[in-house]
């Protein structure tokens, strides 16, 4: 397989010698019937037949063509196109292509602020495009380049390989890719659209003919001198959407980090007098008069009653005994309130009077009821309904 | 007699009389050829064969896309060529009966 895909562009470099004294967009147009021609031939040869069997050597077939489409024979080279120019035009436009593609990157990058920079490209793009544009849409000789050789040998690996998968498999993904594009170039023509005038028309023509240009560049080769930049362009955008996006975000999260509303999570308080004494039915209002209320759900004494049973702001708030289907009072003990740390300070251990040695019980001045281990304080029951 | 030799006059008339009625790459052309009973046929005259009717007009070109493989060029005839097509068959109809007269003679 790979020594006859050999053959096939020895053969094929034999035949472009032989034809080379004629106009170079007769040539491409020529190979490109015979491209096709020796590929498909080629894969009908038997395992020990070369092209050359077939078709006879290449310079005999040049010459049988030139014949029967009334070229002239083959006429010596001058010397001075025999020497490999360094500078020739399909270099430079191919350059130019790839410099082009890369400029509009960048420029599509900042397009956004400033629509003019993308002339810069267009002119690069459109020099190098003039330069080949005669040389018809398979641009042979910019394929031939050594460069452009060694990329495309890069872009095939051997079959079978992960990387040949990876590299199909992103060619399925060619025509989604076309209409991501359109819609990447609507959306910066779109953000442009109240600014700049010129520059939404311009990227919106682009968008709207980045459609047609993707399938076109697989048969005329000079359509990705519209095709190639078109994506940078589309990639620049999406760089400088995600950049402005980021922005935007770091500027919310900023303002998200002042301090919110503190989140109260205690859903009962109790107050104590100077000598650690509980005190019941305490109201606590701020300094508007607003009844200060723990945030957390409260639930009357009995459901189905009408609410609120008792003041919201009334501490410490009753607690239901499902059990017994009564209400009362229950004094803070190390479990009750969910949100202080059992061991650092719980308002049964140390309650926030000050001179109560730390050890002094809260529930000292109540008779602690002997079945609870911790002191908790029957009744001060409140009847819900007053 | 060689063929070859014979075919060369006519080949412009037998490649226009192919792709009458469907359009063709090159290798296409070929093998329509060969099917129609030219087995002498050269693939490089065949190929010469439509370069030149592509630039005297009388043929245009299209590519199609391959996904394996070069992309093909096809040829289709206009109206330029059908014009050609059927001026060279009466050309070729009174020659081949002209022809065909003489070797009678010479049969009788």
């Amino acid at each position: 397989m790979n020594t006859q895909a050999l053959g096939v562009e020895h053969y094929l470099a034999g035949m472009r010698a032989a034809l080379d004294d004629l106009p170079p967009n007769e040539v491409a147009e020529i190979m490109e019937d015979v491209e096709a021609h020796v590929a498909e031939l080629s894969t009908e040869l038997g395992a020990n037949e070369s092209v050359e069997q077939r078709l006879g050597p290449p310079e005999q077939y040049a010459r049988e063509l030139r014949q029967a489409a009334g070229y002239p024979p083959r006429t010596e080279r001058l010397p001075v196109t025999t020497k490999k120019q360094f500078l020739s035009r399909p270099r430079a436009a191919a350059w130019g292509l790839a410099g082009g593609t890369g400029v509009t990157l960048l420029a599509g990058a900042a397009a956004l602020r400033e629509p003019a920079v993308l002339l810069l490209p267009v002119v690069i793009l459109v020099l190098s495009l003039a330069l080949v544009n005669d040389r018809g849409p398979t641009q042979q000789e910019i394929m031939n380049l050594p460069e452009t050789v060694r990329l495309k040998k890069w872009l095939t690996p051997e079959p079978g390989t992960p990387a040949e998968r990876a590299i199909t498999y992103l060619r399925s993904l060619q025509p989604a890719w076309w209409l991501v594009r359109a819609g990447l170039l609507g959306l910066g023509a779109v953000l442009l659209a109240g600014r700049d005038i010129f520059g939404f028309l311009a990227i919106a023509a682009v968008a709207v003919v980045s459609v047609f240009a993707g399938p076109r560049a697989k048969a005329d080769r000079r359509w990705l001198w519209f095709s190639l930049p078109a994506s940078a362009l589309a990639v620049g955008l999406l760089f400088q959407v995600i950049d402005v996006t980021a922005g935007q975000l770091g500027y919310n999260a900023s303002r998200s980090s002042y301090p919110a509303p503190m989140m109260e999570t205690y859903e009962n308080i109790y107050a104590y007098d100077e000598n650690g004494k509980l005190l019941t039915n305490v109201l606590l209002y701020d300094q508007d008069g607003n009844p200060i209320n723990a945030s957390r759900q409260y639930y009357g004494c009995r459901t189905g009653d009408p609410e609120p049973v008792i003041p919201a702001n009334r501490y410490p708030r009753p607690k239901i005994d499902y059990e017994n289907g009564t209400c009362y009072t229950v004094t803070p003990s190390a479990t009750a309130p969910s949100s202080a740390p059992a061991s650092s300070a719980p308002p049964s251990s140390s309650p926030p009077s000050s001179g109560q040695p730390s050890s002094g019980q809260p529930s000292s001045g109540q008779p602690s009821s002997g079945s609870t281990p911790s002191s908790s304080v029957p009744p001060t029951s409140v009847s819900p309904s007053k | 007699m060689d063929t070859s030799q014979l075919l060369k006059g006519v080949l412009d008339l037998a490649v226009l009389a192919v792709l009458r009625k469907d359009d063709g790459y090159g290798y296409d052309v070929v093998r329509r050829l060969r099917a129609g009973g030219l087995n002498d046929v050269g693939d490089a005259s065949v190929y010469g064969t439509l370069r030149r009717l592509y630039n005297a007009g009388m043929l245009t070109s299209y590519v199609v896309p391959s996904e394996e493989g070069p992309h093909r060029k096809y040829y289709s005839i206009n109206e330029t060529g059908r014009a050609r097509l059927a001026e060279s068959r009466e050309t070729w109809r009174s020659f081949a009966s002209t022809l065909d007269g003489l070797l009678e003679e010479v049969a009788a």
